[in-house]
């Protein structure tokens, strides 16, 4: 799009046509504060903080936040009658506001301070009695709801309903006496209700996972990605004392949009388990971790396809690497089923960037309730749909949350045949022409579709229609495990040894399993018999993931790793040694390094590269 | 038949209400038997082409009746015919501006002249659906339009092809359910999509994108009802009328302390002393006007000195008021001014979207400081506080007008009244006779 | 058991194909509701929700924001007397305090004890050359003095149950008044309503 010139507050600068001035004043570093504007949602210029004066234009304020740059427009933040505005406007804010910051979860990150600090009046001019709501109300046992505190800027409810397309989240009643409410007051049930706490711009809307357990100041900060799904979203984890306290949304526009799902948000309070393993431990017995080590080893090795090997869904790239090396070796013929892991055969190439659905005009989700499977993935769906008007049809046998949306072609399938109904798309309306990209994203209907088949059709279609196809991998580094070659889905029963890492096999551990080694972070039935490995948590672990898109993603554990916990590759590294494999790294680089000069090139499938250091 | 209080009858300034007063005026077939009775949708459907429509719209110089009096055959002329896709036209019957009962006088005494001029603005638009988005508490005018239009359906003027023209045109009724807000043209189409009434940042304007995201051309009742008699007349007659900037004549709701309360047809340009004196009656026996609402509760007010400024909208802006939704209130010497200007602003508090900041906090505001002045609690603090929630209130503060309204009611008290407010909040007295209890 | 009987719910699913997007059809349906129940509770706005494909906190947003839609039991007959200016300055005032009076009760939203009468004060209701005026059930009455009120109540009184509701409203009519739940002054919140909608989470069927 072709620049416009304009001035703010004597400024000259060019901004792309279409920019909102509160938009452009950013890049010259001068900042318009806004409530109601959020640069993912709709302007609507309901709070008024924004107000700025421009011409050519109207002798009134006008509102930053909706109107557009012009050329030649000159825009002042600080001529008297801006700043009177906006003055007035936090006054007004504060005429109902019970000031209660030094018990506000909000103190130290609260816009409405540092604004009221910045472009308020300097005095309180307010007088006379404030209006009273009942102090703080659960939404839902991760939600509290402060109404005293809320300046209705509509973010919790828009985004609720323009990004999430749900009206769980409501406002009642009009005027001042007008109030944000979980719908007849029952708990939200959304999976993506926690990232209206990032957006309320005061401390109206709080984590009851988290209230009051800290200061915003009393923490560190880590920019991470989540490890609960195979979408990666990028996070930011808080730490405090050696325990993640609080997860919140970190902005990445090519993946998660600044969004989290409560799964990412939320799901985190294992880390701080008082009950957490750290010792190693034989039948019950605590142990060194060179005994425990010796005990797992004899109790694997050689077993062929009796041993069986429960994976986590978050194996990182690099404890695949190093396992992988185990798997050829003394554990070869062990029978590797992988927590979560959809039946999606390994990708032959690229696949398409959850970036690209922006651009498609038409989107095919088959065999796959995005919703659950991939939840920010979800969003980016609706965003397209609601925001560009991109044509969207579902082949999934239940109902989606997508039907939401009255114009949603919903195919029902049988179960099963969803590869039947996606040969019949090619001679859908929509695909006949589609008037630009079609996206095909496709899961594996939970291991009731054929994948080979429905791969196939999938691809077939994209074929015929120029579209670009994404296979929903749902565990979370379930892209990189295939590409190492470890993750397997085979079954678990009639296995003599066990060696469980992470959570136990999701139908338990089967009976037939004489010996049993548990590499886990938390004790739990069954583990009595076992030897027990302690494992380091999400919170405390190195490594890369690559996420359902092959985007490889480092992590950073927020959280220093406590001996004598060790990391997971250390701890494969010695199991290796255990077991007679030479596993010589004496850190996670030099494993990154190798792996990176053994990814075949052109490489048809992104293996682990290394793209800056993996530690802050 | 309704009760008229107000104009009716063939007068030479009666433009509207010419015929009002007619046993059955309201049923199609007395309507259409009066001179001029449908014979404008004829002449526009079938004689006109849609922008000669238009422009003898324009050159009537007829300004929107709804309040804010925006130029009609403009904003006819801002909906692009030819765009592809549905288009509407949206009748604002939502009437609830304190003051002003027209719309309801139009609608029950002649239903056909607004459904004629609906089916004419329809037709000059290029929108084969209208909306006629009605208060709910109007049944009676919701009862009566509705029959008018199932006449003219029967009739064939509502339908696929109205008097032999192939352009089908429909009108269906939207029912309010109480809110003021409802009136401000894009809070209506909230509630037209069934959505909480809250008023939409503008641009984009109703005419690019409105119900439903459509084009669509919005109009007050007695603004399309004036349409037939234009189309009948010409626009050069229609603009002789009344003064050169404000043509035409309107109807004026006077009431409050006047002897002769009712709706009356007015050439615009006369005084206010002719409208409330001699049409009203002007106050009871022995009282004396004390001010009066010019046009509707929003406008600001004038006290007696001002009678003789006029109707028009030029000289009421002069007089720092506006023409709005030509409700006259007028109030007597034994009322109280502040008494009267907090019952304004509890309405504007209560009627309040709370959309954005200033309007929700501010009206609440003002009516809790007026609430301790009438306490007798009040002192110089409660004066000033008054006077900083009316200036946060206006000028471009608030996103639609009712902030901006309830702002005006305490200036402009404040302004002509000072020593009434001082009277209460610095030394605890009302100077006024008859005090209205608990207003 | 559902709050709304099966007919009425059929009624609901056939309007939003009436309008050009179906979320219009949530006013309509409400009136439909709150004819058959008098007033809104939180199972009958659920209810209209699920036969609407909407989220029951869609409903509930849009019917409280509305004065007309009542959220709470109403007398069989409903007083909207209107004290703004015009009517105010003709003695509104005192019409209320009659009615409070004549219907026995002492304040808006009241149920009388005999189950018959409630009343509210209301804004501008478009008649203020007949003030001061009110609407009862759906009917202007105008010209009041507190000899009048009386008058009606007691005739409402010996009638009892005179059908005045529906004799001039058309169907899908608004049924009746606000709940005058929002005075200007005050924040305080309502006790919590019961929790009672569910969600519909899947659009099943
Ligand atoms: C708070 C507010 C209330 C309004 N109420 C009404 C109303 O009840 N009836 C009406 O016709 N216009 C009302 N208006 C004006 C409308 O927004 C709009 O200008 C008008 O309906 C356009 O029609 P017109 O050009 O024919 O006047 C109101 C405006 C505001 C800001
Ligand atoms: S709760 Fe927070 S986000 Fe929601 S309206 Fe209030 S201030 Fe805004
Ligand atoms: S979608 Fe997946 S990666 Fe993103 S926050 Fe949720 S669980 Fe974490
Ligand atoms: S001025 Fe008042 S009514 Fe208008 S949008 Fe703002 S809050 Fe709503
Ligand atoms: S930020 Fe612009 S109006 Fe709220
Ligand atoms: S003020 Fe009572 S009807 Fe208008």
């Amino acid at each position: 799009m072709p620049d416009v010139n304009l001035t703010i507050d004597g400024h000259k600068i060019a901004v792309p046509a279409g920019t909102l001035i509160v938009e452009a004043a950013k890049t010259v570093g001068i900042e318009i504060p806004v409530f109601c504007y959020h640069h993912k949602l709709d302007p609507v210029g309901a709070c008024r903080l924004c107000l700025v004066d421009f011409t050519p234009g109207p002798p009134r304020p006008q509102t930053a936040c909706t109107t557009p740059v012009s050329e030649g427009m000159v825009v002042r933040t600080q001529s008297a009658m801006a700043v009177a505005a906006r003055a007035d406007i936090l006054e007004f804010e504060l005429a109902n506001h019970p000031l209660d910051c030094p018990v506000c979860d909000k103190g130290g990150e609260c816009p409405l301070q540092d604004f009221t600090f910045r472009h308020g009046y300097p005095t309180s001019r307010i007088d006379g009695p404030r209006l009273h709501f009942k102090k703080p109300i659960p939404l839902s046992d991760k939600i509290a709801l402060d109404r005293e505190r809320c300046v209705l800027c509509y973010r919790c409810t828009r985004y609720y309903d323009e990004v999430a397309w749900e009206q769980e989240l409501t406002t009642d009643e009009r005027g001042v006496k007008s109030f944000i409410t979980s719908q007849f007051d029952q708990p939200l049930q959304s999976i993506f209700s926690g990232n209206i706490i990032d957006l309320c711009p005061v401390g109206a809307l709080t984590s009851r996972v988290w209230r009051f357990e800290s200061r915003p100041w009393d923490m560190t900060h880590t920019e991470t990605v989540c490890s609960r799904c195979s979408v990666g979203c990028s996070v930011t984890q808080w730490e405090r004392r050696g325990q993640l306290v609080r997860v919140t949304s970190h902005e990445n526009d090519d993946i998660d949009e600044g969004w989290i799902c409560d799964r990412g948000r939320f799901d985190y309070t294992d880390v701080n388990d008082p009950s957490r393993l750290r010792m190693p431990s034989i039948r019950g017995k605590r142990s060194t971790w060179a005994d425990a080590i010796g005990a797992v080893a004899a109790g694997i090795k050689g077993k062929g396809a009796k041993l069986g090997v429960s994976l986590p869904q978050d194996l990182t790239n690099e404890e695949a690497f190093l396992f992988r090396r185990l798997l050829d070796g003394p554990l070869k013929g062990a029978k590797v089923k992988m927590h979560g892991r959809t039946a999606i055969p390994a990708p032959e190439g690229d696949t398409m960037r959850i970036k690209e659905i922006d651009d498609a005009s038409v989107i095919v989700v088959v065999a796959s309730d995005l919703e659950n499977d991939v939840p920010i993935i979800d969003l980016r769906v609706k965003k397209a749909v609601s925001k560009r008007g991109a044509k969207l049809i579902v082949v999934h046998p239940d109902g989606v949350d997508f039907d939401r949306n009255p114009h949603t072609v919903h195919i029902r399938n049988a179960k099963g045949a969803a590869a039947a109904e996606v040969r019949k798309l090619a001679s859908h309306e929509s695909l006949q022409n589609p008037g630009g990209p079609v996206a095909i994203l496709f899961g594996d209907g939970h291991g009731s579709e054929d994948m080979n088949e429905l791969a196939t059709a999938c691809g077939d279609l994209a074929e015929k229609v120029g579209g670009k196809e994404m296979p929903l991998y749902r565990a979370t580094n379930e892209r990189g495990a295939l590409a190492a070659g470890v993750a397997g889905w085979d079954k678990l029963d009639g296995v003599e040894a066990l060696f469980s890492w992470g959570p136990p096999p999701t139908a338990g551990i089967p009976s037939s399993a004489k010996f049993v080694a548990a590499w886990d972070h938390l004790p739990r039935d069954g583990y009595q018999e076992a030897v027990v490995l302690p494992a380091a948590t999400f919170a405390e672990r190195q490594g890369s993931y690559t996420n359902v898109e092959g985007t490889v993603q480092f992590l950073r554990p927020p959280i220093a790793l406590r001996p004598p916990l060790k990391e997971g590759w250390e701890v494969l590294c010695e199991l290796g040694a255990a077991l007679g494999v030479s596993l010589d790294y004496a850190g996670i680089v030099p494993i990154q390094r190798e792996m990176s000069l053994q990814a075949p090139d052109p490489s048809p499938e992104p293996m682990p590269v290394l793209i800056g250091p993996a530690h802050p | 038949m309704a009760e008229l209080r107000g104009s009716y009858g063939d007068q030479p300034n009666h433009i509207l209400t010419r015929w009002f007063g007619t046993p059955d005026l309201h049923k199609l077939d007395v309507y259409s038997g009066k001179p001029g009775g449908y014979t404008a949708l004829r002449k526009a459907l079938l004689d006109m082409a849609p922008a000669d429509i238009t422009n003898e719209v324009k050159t009537s110089g007829l300004r929107g009746r709804g309040g804010a009096g925006f130029a009609t055959g403009i904003k006819w002329g801002f909906i692009n015919r030819d765009a592809p896709g549905p288009k509407y036209v949206v009748v604002n019957a939502d009437e609830s501006e304190p003051g002003t009962a027209k719309d309801r006088y139009i609608l029950e005494n002649s239903p056909h002249m607004v459904v004629e001029g609906i089916l004419i603005a329809a037709y000059a638009v290029g929108a084969n659906q209208a909306w006629v988005y009605i208060r709910g508490e109007y049944d009676e005018p919701y009862r009566m339009l509705t029959e008018a239009i199932e006449e003219a359906r029967a009739k064939g003027y509502v339908g696929p092809q109205p008097m032999g023209k192939d352009f089908a045109l429909d009108i269906r009724l939207y029912r309010g359910h109480g809110a003021y807000i409802c009136g401000e043209e894009t809070a209506l189409l909230e509630s037209l999509e069934g959505k909480r009434a809250q008023p939409r940042s503008r641009p984009p304007f109703p005419a690019v994108k409105g119900a439903w995201g459509r084009p669509t051309l919005l109009n007050n009742v007695e603004t399309l009802a004036t349409v037939p008699w234009i189309i009948n007349n010409g626009g050069a007659t229609y603009a002789k009328l009344g003064t050169a900037k404000s043509p035409g004549t309107r109807l004026l709701t006077v009431s409050g302390n006047v002897r002769k309360p009712g709706v009356y047809e007015v050439e615009n340009g006369k005084t206010f002393r002719h409208v409330i004196m001699e049409l009203a009656g002007g106050p009871p026996e022995g009282r004396k006007l004390k001010v009066f609402w010019p046009g509707g509760s929003s406008a600001p007010v004038l006290p007696e000195s001002m009678l003789d400024v006029t109707t028009d909208a030029e000289a009421l802006a002069a007089a720092r008021s506006m023409a709005g939704s030509g409700g006259v209130i007028v109030m007597d010497d034994t009322h109280c001014v502040v008494r009267a200007a907090h019952r304004l602003l509890k309405f504007y508090a209560y009627e309040s979207c709370g959309k954005c900041t200033p309007c929700r906090i501010g009206g609440d505001w003002a009516v809790r400081t007026y609430e301790r002045i009438l306490a007798n609690e009040g002192s110089q603090v409660e004066l000033d506080t008054l006077q900083r929630v009316s200036d946060g209130l206006q000028n471009g503060r608030c996103l639609c007008g009712l902030g901006d309204s309830a702002g005006w009611v305490i200036d402009s008290t404040l302004r002509h009244f000072r020593e009434e407010y001082e009277d209460h909040a610095l030394r605890h007295e009302c100077n006024v006779g008859a005090v209205t209890a608990n207003a | 058991m559902s709050a709304l009987s099966a007919h009425v719910l059929e009624e609901i699913k056939e309007l939003p194909s009436k309008y050009p997007q179906p979320r219009s059809a949530v006013m309509p349906a409400l009136d439909l509701a709150q004819e058959e129940l008098g007033h809104l509770t939180p199972e009958a706005m659920s209810e209209v929700a699920v036969a609407l494909e909407l989220d029951p906190g869609y409903v509930e947003g849009v019917a409280t924001f509305y004065s007309l839609f009542h959220l709470e039991p109403v007398g069989k007959h409903r007083f909207y007397v209107c004290t703004n200016l015009s009517c105010m300055l003709r003695g509104a005032n005192e019409i209320v305090d009659r009615l409070k009076q004549s219907i026995g009760v002492t304040q808006p939203n009241q149920v009388s004890p005999d189950l018959l009468f409630s009343y509210e004060e209301v804004e501008c209701l478009g008649a203020c050359e007949f003030a001061p005026m009110m609407r009862l059930d759906h009917k202007y009455h105008y010209d009041l003095t507190p000899e009048t009120i009386n008058d009606v109540v007691a005739q409402l009184r010996k009638t009892g149950l005179l059908p005045t509701r529906g004799e001039v409203a058309p169907p899908h009519s608004s049924g009746g008044g606000p709940q005058g739940r929002r005075g200007s002054a005050g924040g305080e919140i309502q006790a919590p309503k019961k929790p009672r909608a569910t969600r519909k989470k899947k659009a099943d069927g």
